[in-house]
């Protein structure tokens, strides 16, 4: 079994559900996201265009955040989901170092290095991943990529040519795919990133109008 | 970070996250630092002793107290950075082969058993042939436990700017530059004239291959990969290019430049500037290289 994800960024209507039940789901502290979907404005007004792209960790076949851990607290599942183990951690931040995706973060309540696992706990007792459960337009398809006749598999044999996954030249092979994915919203030097024009940062006041 | 779009997109990020900040900052840099210094001081004590025998055998003490000093600072500042310190030893209970830090980790208790086995032999039992044998063993040790840090660093895949073999030579380049440095600070007037050329040579030359390779990634760096040119932006008129050449200039230009006059000149005092510049310079230059990838965002 080989567990992935795949998501359609045609039908993602940037409404966060699933961020939002990822953060419950998982207690994800304030300031940290094991998922979280990305805004990246496109074009000049009035033609101009939102996209929105969900980003979490890749679960790769060839996890750098796996090689790199050195007690082995990132390690493989059975099922190819790269879990874990938040007791056994040091906090080298090594895997933060390692991951090309950006998906690993030091949590501030504990210490350790945290990341999606893709409900691991969930799928345990035969349940989707709670992002999956959120999605209102099915947006996040999830399932066994080593069985032709799963959901995921079905899509990405249907969308052939159109199935793209992030920074591909790493060699990191992940298990993770977007469908009518681009290079502005794949790739992070594609889009520019200025100061303050981010709501979790800079800008901390909303201006009030029509008063 | 601008440097892939193009006009006809005029992409913006307007939602996301707050970038993380550095993740490996100023204490891994003290970490690189001081391990050059413990690592590189034995490489030139084996080498002395072998070349000068005679003229050099009252570094044997010293040399491995300085060495196990900078090496205690090197674990001190490893340990201290972990987000749970008091967990260092599942390191060794759980250790994951694959990872450079785990080798490290099992290289760098090694060689600090043999300095103490050195230390033991020369201060207490005054037994100059087993120090010399040990030291043999210990300088082999010191190579994997200088270039396991580059290996840490080449198994980041997220920072181009880190690649094996460059941070390879780099490492060792680091510690023959901190290691003659110290020496020459060590040995002060008691070495001949033959000894300090000898050191003066080492420093010259490291800083010499150091600089070649920073202006190298410098300027073909950018051809390697996307990342790597968007990293240099920061060196090349952005935020750390003030930083960035006050390391050059003192870990590698001023020394070379000393170390070319003092062999003219035949004056140590010359020599002993370089050795304090190439110091400080060296964690200059180490930090910015170690800061400047993190600041790129990666998704």
């Amino acid at each position: 079994m080989q567990l992935g994800f795949l998501v359609d960024l045609r039908l993602c209507m940037g409404c966060k559900g699933c961020e939002i039940a990822c953060k419950v789901e998982n207690e994800v502290p304030l300031s940290t996201w094991r998922l979280r979907v990305k805004y990246v404005d496109v074009g000049t007004f009035p033609e101009t265009k939102r996209t929105f792209t969900p980003l979490r960790c890749n679960h790769c076949a060839n996890a750098p955040c796996e090689r790199i851990c050195p007690v082995s607290a990132l390690h493989y599942l059975e099922n190819g989901i790269v879990n874990i183990d938040k007791e056994r951690c040091i906090g080298c931040a090594g895997c933060v170092m390692a991951c090309p995706y950006g998906a690993i973060y030091i949590d501030p309540q504990t210490q350790t290095a945290d990341k999606c696992t893709y409900c691991a706990h969930r799928i345990a007792s035969a349940m989707m991943p709670s992002c999956v459960v959120a999605c209102p337009v099915e947006a996040n398809i999830f399932g066994d990529l080593d069985d032709p006749t799963s959901n995921i598999s079905k899509y990405i044999a249907s969308h052939q040519g159109n199935v793209q996954v992030r920074k591909p030249e790493k060699g990191t092979f992940p298990h993770h795919y977007y469908v009518g994915g681009g290079n502005v919203t794949l790739n992070p030097l594609a889009s520019f990133r200025g100061e303050g024009h981010n709501l979790f940062n800079n800008l901390t006041h909303l201006p009030i109008g029509g008063h | 970070m601008v440097h892939e779009t193009i006009a006809a997109t005029n992409a913006v990020v307007t939602l996301d996250v707050a970038l993380p900040g550095v993740v490996w900052g100023w204490i891994i840099t003290m970490n690189m630092w001081a391990k050059s210094i413990g690592t590189g001081i034995i490489f030139l004590a084996f080498y002395l002793l072998k070349k000068h025998p005679e003229q050099t055998g009252f570094i044997r003490f010293p040399v491995v107290v300085i060495s196990i000093v900078f090496i205690h600072i090197f674990l001190f500042f490893t340990v201290i950075d972990l987000h749970q310190m008091f967990r260092f030893w599942h390191i060794f209970f759980y250790p994951h082969l694959t990872s450079a830090i785990t080798i490290g980790a099992w290289m760098a208790t090694g060689f600090v058993g043999l300095l103490f086995a050195m230390a033991y032999f020369i201060y207490l039992k005054k037994d100059e042939a087993m120090y010399d044998k040990l030291l043999g063993w210990t300088t082999l040790l010191a190579v994997p436990v200088t270039l396991y840090t580059a290996g840490l660093m080449a198994q980041s895949t997220a920072r181009e700017l880190w690649q094996m073999p460059t941070e390879s030579a780099q490492m060792i380049l680091a510690a023959l530059l901190a290691g003659s440095a110290t020496m020459l600070l060590l040995g002060g007037n008691k070495f001949s004239d033959a000894v300090k050329k000898d050191l003066a040579v080492v420093l010259g030359l490291a800083a010499a291959a150091a600089f070649i390779l920073y202006m190298a990634e410098l300027v073909f760096g950018p051809m390697k990969a996307e990342e790597v040119a968007a990293v240099l932006h920061y060196v090349k008129g952005g935020e750390y290019t003030v930083m960035f050449w006050i390391g050059q200039v003192m870990a590698f230009i001023v020394p070379m430049v000393l170390v070319c006059l003092s062999m003219k000149n035949k004056s140590y005092y010359l020599l002993k500037i370089a050795a304090v510049s190439a110091l400080i310079g060296l964690w200059v230059s180490k930090h910015v290289w170690l800061v400047i990838p993190q600041l790129l965002p990666m998704s």
